[in-house]
């Protein structure tokens, strides 16, 4: 039996730019907010963040995501033994990590409520 | 070893080969975090299945792509670190090899490098050859006018008039540094609004 490695150019050049320019821009937040609780190992950040948003991150993306995120010093790894047979890697925010998470968070919040005020006559028109 | 078990070191043997000039342990720690993912979301619904393993690695794109992204990441790390003109074009070559946008830096940083060297040389070469070496303005056979920067070996050109004199010497060493430390600059400061920029793959 074969494997069919599929492409993902096609989809995305079928995608909305702006909106995967919008995703990106998000995307390294939202790996800092997934970690802001606990630590997690990559599979679990994946799913979070897949459950809880409709960022959608290409699997293989997400681990030289997360080893940048650590050559910066945001996040720091650990194995540890799982009961499944096989060690998990796990990220935990640094304390750099932290703070730049409330940064982006900070300004998120600034951004977001200031393109509040804008569209604010766009409301009851879109759905 | 199993069937689905076969199919995973396939692919990790693959990614492997991609990865190719990153350091061993590296490799070694990229490879078992990427193992433990594939079993890990193979075996998701149950046992290790060969449905579920195909279904993984689809997940995780080609191991071209997968060590891709790994080697990008770690070119441009190489090329931010590298402060002496003969580093950086060394580390751009690497980034050049996987990406359009290196290429294009790498042109424009090897251009602007050649004049700067050109430059420089001038003014070396000019006490040696005072009457042939500098900026000459050359009038061809129409009324067109051609500026060339020579280096003053053979003779003087008949149809031209060397326009700087002696000041090529304190602006060609001014020019000719500059240029390489602006290119040099130049180059660093694409790396880094890249990196910082650069496209991660998503999902629809």
């Amino acid at each position: 039996m074969q494997c069919i490695h599929v492409k993902e150019n096609d989809d995305q050049s079928r995608d909305d730019k702006w909106v995967v320019q919008l995703r990106k821009g998000c995307l390294e937040l939202a790996i800092l907010g997934a970690l802001w609780e606990r630590p997690l190992y990559g599979l679990e950040i994946l799913r979070l963040i897949e459950s809880d948003s409709e960022l959608i991150i290409s699997e293989g993306t997400i681990y030289p995501l997360l080893a940048r995120l650590k050559a910066l010093g945001f996040v720091e790894s650990e194995w540890v033994e799982s009961g499944s047979g096989h060690p998990r890697k796990y990220y935990a925010l640094t304390a750099a990590g932290r703070e730049r998470a409330l940064e982006m968070a900070a300004m998120w919040e600034r951004f977001s409520s200031s393109m509040g005020r804008v569209l604010a006559p766009l409301k009851g028109v879109t759905q | 070893m199993s069937e689905p078990q076969k199919k995973i070191e396939e692919y990790l043997k693959e990614v492997r080969t991609h990865l190719r000039g990153l350091e061993k342990e590296q490799v070694a720690e990229i490879i078992a975090e990427l193992r433990s993912h594939i079993v890990e979301r193979a075996a998701s619904a149950g046992d290790l299945t060969v449905d579920g393993v195909c279904a993984a690695l689809e997940a995780l794109g080609t191991p071209d792509d997968f060590a891709r992204e790994y080697m990008k990441d770690e070119v441009l790390a190489r090329v931010e670190t590298s402060r002496s003109p003969w580093r950086l074009l060394d580390s751009l070559f690497g980034w050049a090899t996987v990406s359009a946008a290196g290429f294009l830096v790498l042109i424009l940083t090897i251009t602007g490098y050649f004049l700067g060297v050109v430059l420089l040389l001038v003014a070396l070469l000019k006490p040696f050859h005072p009457a042939t070496a500098g900026l000459w303005a050359l009038r061809g056979t129409a009324a067109d006018l051609e500026l060339s920067v020579r280096m003053g070996f053979g003779n003087a050109p008949s149809n031209g008039q060397e326009l700087l004199g002696w000041w090529i010497v304190p602006l060609g060493l001014l020019l000719g540094c500059g240029l390489i430390v602006l290119m040099t600059r130049l180059a660093l400061w694409c790396v880094r609004t890249y990196r910082r920029a650069r496209p991660l793959r998503l999902r629809g």
